[in-house]
């Protein structure tokens, strides 16, 4: 508990005190900037929207990983960690060359909010693989066949057993995908260009009041950014019970 | 006939589980498929349920066509040996899941999880969670989630192989009297022949793939087709070549019937009620004889003593040699 303290909750409470040092109106004025506003909400959007891609993607990708055989199946399971193992700035420089001008495949994405977009979804992919597949792999079959047994569909089996036993996992793995997206820097900031009000993210903000030695806009924009964090994993949790619950 | 398998052949690979087995079981019967572990009978139990297809043969239920039907269409209730709950529910919504899926009205779903789980005195648990039972409560749990649907055939796979000792012997004892009171065809998998003779009607002993003997536990024990099902039912040891159950021989310290074989006790064994002699015979052979403590204190047996042993001539004829 105080290990956790240490390393969690006072670096955690010295952003929040930093943010009211300024004041309250240091506070309101940071947070209704109409940039900010534009790069929270750009910020916080695509991180649920991408979130949301995950949770399917994700599912799918640990059940073809532990459910079905195919060839070269070792090395995709490989390469699933990459964007965790990746630099995110690396990352960042292997969407440019992929996306930018000089577009290999012809996709011309930097400079754009999808180039926001695609970068978190790199980045945040392996987050709910990665929590699905060990549950998935631990799951006996047998409940699977109980469930037949009883005249259960494929579909109702797998709606009403299967995916409130993975639900955890799930939604684990989406509020760790959440919280890397709102916090992500390094794999967007080359591709999206930074366009204040159209591809700036939250982070790229926080880092132009830091630079302009602003601290307590700074941190009043990252004490928002904790209390959407906290919000999304309350949600989850809730979300994640309701599913649990339900079959 | 409620269950008709004919023919029925399965291969994993190069290992043949399973090798031409035809079996009927009739109607209201509580049989149990025994076997040594790896001989099919799971095997075969998985594919009358359609949990497996058979490579070759043919499955008929209740008079119904049955070796291309999905699982979900057969009407069976299967219960595994580690319980397959589902663990995101609650006791009752366990047993209610059958009948949930088939669209019953809310009502007649409660009345009859409620009157499933008193039959399997459940009753109190209704509202907890699985991981809130023991093993037994657990597994009475699946029985009765099983029979929720009113399955044509009760199929269970080594159902009482995970519970301890005593928990098995009182659930087996459990299992017959449901039956009495359910009359549903049942089929039950086991490894244990004690656990198969108590409990069922009928017997088919199944080893290495193939249907040895068919038949009541009595009829398997005092006639057993073969030296395999003789050996899997109880102890057999050899007296002048033949081969007898332990508890058939007849031990003396004189030599009063005429063929017994002389031999000397080598080890006087005492396990609770019983007392197993091991005899060398002046022939060579080892013979084992199961008395009472109260037969053999009479006749004072000791290790090093010359005594006689014989098969008992009142004893059902076991085996001869052959085979």
């Amino acid at each position: 508990m105080l290990w956790f303290s240490l390393l969690v909750l006072i670096p955690l409470a010295a952003v929040v005190v930093k943010a009211g040092g300024g004041g309250w109106e240091t506070f309101v004025d940071a947070v209704t900037n109409r940039q900010t506003f534009a790069a929270l909400r750009l910020t916080v959007l695509t991180s649920v929207g991408v979130t949301a891609l995950n949770m399917v993607m994700g599912t799918i990708i640990a059940w073809v990983l532990v459910r079905d055989r195919f060839p070269g199946k070792a090395i995709l399971d490989l390469v699933i960690d990459i964007p965790f193992a990746l630099p995110t700035i690396v990352a960042g420089l292997v969407l440019l060359s992929l996306y930018g001008p000089n577009s290999p495949v012809g996709v011309h994405a930097s400079n754009t909010r999808v180039a926001v977009f695609l970068a978190i979804a790199f980045v945040t992919l392996p987050f709910i693989v990665r929590t699905v597949q060990p549950v998935l792999e631990e799951m006996e079959r047998d409940f699977e066949e109980a469930a037949a047994s009883l005249g259960a569909s494929r579909l109702t089996t797998f709606r009403r057993i299967t995916l409130p036993t993975l639900a955890p996992a799930i939604f684990a793995g989406a509020a760790l995908s959440f919280a890397r997206g709102i916090s992500e820097y390094g794999s967007l900031v080359l591709l999206s260009g930074n366009l204040p009000y159209r591809t700036e993210v939250t982070s790229v903000r926080m880092l132009s009041y830091l630079e302009g030695g602003d601290t307590a806009s700074a941190a009043a924009v990252a004490t928002i950014l904790l209390v959407v964090a906290l919000l999304a994993i309350v949600t989850l949790d809730v979300i994640q019970r309701r599913v649990a619950r339900r079959g | 006939m409620s269950i008709e398998v004919r023919n029925v052949t399965k291969r994993f690979g190069d290992f043949v589980a399973l090798e031409d087995v035809s079996v009927s079981l009739p109607t209201g019967q509580l049989t149990a498929l025994l076997g040594p572990s790896g001989g099919g009978k799971s095997t075969l139990l998985r594919i009358i349920a359609g949990l497996d297809t058979a490579d070759e043969g043919t499955v008929t239920i209740e008079g119904t066509e049955a070796t291309n039907l999905p699982a979900r269409k057969r009407n069976v209730g299967f219960v595994f040996q580690h319980y397959a709950v589902f663990k995101h529910m609650t006791v009752a919504k366990n047993v209610a899941f059958g009948l949930e899926i088939r669209k019953k009205p809310k009502d007649e779903v409660a009345a009859r999880v409620d009157e499933l789980l008193r039959l399997v005195h459940l009753q109190q648990f209704s509202h907890r969670l699985p991981s809130q039972l023991s093993g037994g409560q657990r597994q009475r749990m699946a029985l009765a989630r099983a029979l929720a649907v009113e399955p044509k055939v009760l199929l269970l796979d080594e159902p009482f192989g995970a519970l301890d000792a005593k928990v098995r012997k009182e659930l087996r004892e459990w299992l017959r009297r449901l039956h009495d009171e359910v009359h549903v065809t049942t089929v039950f998998v086991t490894h244990d022949q004690e656990e198969a003779m108590e409990v069922s009607d009928e017997i088919v002993v199944i080893n290495e793939g193939r249907v040895e003997q068919i038949g009541s536990p009595d009829d398997l024990y005092d006639k057993p087709a073969n030296d395999f099902v003789m050996g899997f039912l109880g102890e057999v040891t050899r007296v002048n070549g033949e081969a007898v159950r332990p508890h058939d021989v007849d031990i003396s310290t004189a030599p009063v019937l005429a063929g017994a074989a002389q031999g000397t006790i080598s080890r006087v064994l005492r396990v609770g009620f019983e007392v197993r002699v091991t005899v060398l015979t002046d022939g060579g052979e080892e013979v084992t004889v199961q008395l009472t403590k109260a037969h053999a204190n009479a006749l004072g047996l000791h290790e090093d003593q010359t005594v006689w042993v014989s098969p008992n001539p009142g004893a059902v004829p076991a085996m001869s040699r052959a085979v």
